[in-house]
């Protein structure tokens, strides 16, 4: 896992956790217990969280912080869930989202 | 439906949220925190600062020790929970927890700031994030966000997080301006940004403003943008660019590139491109209060460019204008983590004083203003060169406000 | 700028749209959002917002009529839990 910062001149040694293994679009990849999905494939060098409903294009993590919902995955069957904020478990599911544009409630004129 | 009933609700368990919860919960009230991330902390998790004379301060043990004592003063604290809405006085509707309402005759609305951005063609594409977003990955998470990264913006932001990059082992090619266009009439001009970041040098006794003092003023203010090299000038080490833009973001599936563009002193493109090979681009413009709740629950707003925007009216205690709710942190006002959480004391006294827990004379009230004035005197870093100013203007709106609902009552002003 | 440029990432509302639409008569954010869909999508906003107000010259963040309202939901959530899905 090369992304990671496992000894950080500041904040020092990365604590210990758990590795445990999930499933991205049919891939077995690895995290850490606990942590975003979002940053366990990240790690990875996954990038790619999703393509556009509209265009096929790539799209990822882009705020980190859960504002944004562009790293919206679908997780054990449950659609739209921002895998930014949403922690890896033992034998997830995660998928890309496909969900196209619009098609939530908030979608609808106020 | 599900609900839980307490004294106060906070929601969002960031430096505010966390000191306000643990001040009401001191003084006998039941108070349960409602945080959206995996962990509580906020922000303030993944922040690192240089403090003069005392070394690095770091956010992830300040929101330890802070969490420990609102845990140990009975705070309850619920992670992965999203409220999405409220109603009148009040219910909060969560979800992601195993329960679905919370009702309060209190609330502190405690949920932080948002990033604003500048959109360039490309920026769609996975390796481009906010400058925020980056430093959450790196701090937080601990997880590179790419090898080779070009920062978009010249802000306070942008520096801190180039430094925190570089400091985790990311190249940092370079930080640049965003395009000139309708989306970035401040940030895309050279002498503005100087400008701006001179003023800031002399405020506070921070390294990043120190340093901002031997880049940006007052001898080099003088100069003037025209005389920035175009080869760039050091920050910690890091190349910034200030007569560079970058105008487009390059890469398929993934950030393989940008292209960057030499600008004059206000701004102005001058045709000269060339391409960089980064895989990572982290643009930022700021943050902006996120209010959202506020205004859901009917609170009165100003709009005040110092304080980062559209801000919920507030009085002394930091309540609202809507019964009952309290705000602190950067929701009502862009400001750094030390200044939330003491902005959190002071609602925290607020409330409890609300609740006929101690009296509105309590020298424990006066204690927490005079607190929270000296924080952000010494505050190691700030966000806007003419903070004071937006303060005031605020502080004016509430008198005002205040004064006009006393008479729309046909009392006497307050 | 790039007139395909996207500004609204949940809608993929593009710049040339909205300028569209403002030449179409929209005025106000509020009515791009309508003409288009920017800001309405799963951010509700949070990061398009801006753009918008700056492409119509509101004031940012302005609210009520005429601009974009804040209005509860905040965040997304099922129909079925607006409907009162599992209460008693």
């Amino acid at each position: 896992m090369s992304g990671r910062v496992t000894d950080h001149p500041i904040l020092g040694r990365a604590p210990e956790r758990n590795l445990v293994s999930f499933i991205f679009n049919g891939q077995t990849v690895q995290g850490y217990e606990g942590e975003p999905i979002a940053a366990a494939l990240l790690a990875l060098g996954i990038r790619v969280l999703r393509r556009s409903e509209v265009n096929g294009e790539a799209r990822g993590l882009y705020c980190g912080i859960g504002h944004c919902f562009e790293c919206r995955v679908v997780v054990n069957g449950e659609p739209n869930l921002r895998s930014c904020l949403t922690p890896v478990r033992a034998s997830i599911v995660v998928e890309s989202a496909v969900t196209p544009p619009g098609d939530w409630n908030g979608g609808e004129p106020a | 439906m599900t609900g839980r009933s307490v004294d106060l609700a906070v929601i969002g368990g960031g430096p505010a949220g966390i000191s306000a919860a643990t001040v009401a919960a001191r003084h006998g009230l039941k108070v349960l925190v409602l945080d959206e991330h995996p962990q509580p902390g906020g922000r303030l998790l993944g922040q690192l600062h240089e403090m003069p004379g005392h070394g690095w301060w770091r956010g992830a043990e300040i929101a330890r020790t802070m969490l420990d004592e609102a845990r140990a003063a009975g705070v309850e604290i619920v992670s992965g929970a999203a409220v999405y809405g409220l109603r009148p006085q009040w219910e909060v509707l969560v979800q992601g927890t195993p329960f679905e309402t919370v009702t309060a005759p209190r609330l502190l609305i405690a949920t932080g700031a948002a990033e604003k951005s500048v959109p360039i063609p490309g920026w769609t594409t996975p390796g481009t994030m906010t400058a925020g977003g980056a430093q959450v990955m790196v701090n937080v998470h601990r997880v590179k966000p790419g090898k080779k990264a070009l920062m978009v913006g010249v802000n306070v932001l942008t520096l801190t997080i180039a430094r925190e990059l570089a400091l985790a082992g990311v190249e940092v090619a370079g930080i640049v301006l965003p395009p000139l266009g309708p989306f970035s009439a401040e940030s895309a001009n050279p002498t503005k940004i100087i400008a701006a970041m001179s003023r800031m040098a002399g405020l506070a006794p921070s390294p990043l403003l120190r340093l901002a003092g031997s880049v940006f003023g007052p001898s080099s203010a003088g100069l003037g943008a025209a005389l920035y090299p175009s080869w760039g000038v050091k920050v910690w080490g890091l190349p910034m660019y200030l007569r560079t833009a970058c105008v487009e973001i390059r890469g398929q599936d993934e950030v393989t590139g940008v292209v960057l563009e030499q600008i004059g002193p206000d701004g102005t493109p001058t045709g000269r491109r060339r391409t960089l090979e980064v895989d990572l681009v982290c643009i930022s413009d700021g943050l902006y209060p996120l209010a959202e709740l506020a205004s859901a629950a009917g609170c009165a707003f100003a709009q005040v460019p110092e304080l980062g925007g559209r801000v919920p009216l507030y009085g002394s205690d930091m309540r609202t204008t809507a019964p009952g709710v309290f705000v602190a942190g950067n929701v009502a006002g862009i400001e750094g983590a030390q200044v939330a959480a003491a902005q959190g004391q002071v609602a925290g006294y607020g409330i409890v004083a609300d609740a006929g827990r101690i009296a509105g004379s309590d020298p424990a009230i006066l204690a927490a203003r005079t607190a929270l004035a000296e924080v952000r005197r010494s505050s190691p870093i700030q966000f806007h060169p003419r903070l004071a100013d937006g303060l005031t203007t605020l502080a004016r709106a509430w008198e005002a406000q205040v004064q006009a609902q006393a008479e729309a009552l046909g009392g006497r002003p307050v | 700028m790039k007139e395909d440029l996207i500004i609204c990432r949940c809608e993929e509302v593009s710049l040339r749209e909205i300028t569209e639409a403002i030449a179409g008569g929209a005025v106000t954010s509020r009515q791009v959002k309508l003409a288009t869909r920017a800001g309405m999508g799963f951010c509700q906003g949070r990061t398009c917002r801006h753009f918008v107000e700056q492409l119509t010259g509101d004031e940012p963040g302005a609210e009520p009529l005429g601009s974009m309202a804040y209005k509860p939901p905040v965040r997304p959530t099922s129909f079925g839990r607006l409907a009162g899905e599992g209460q008693e």
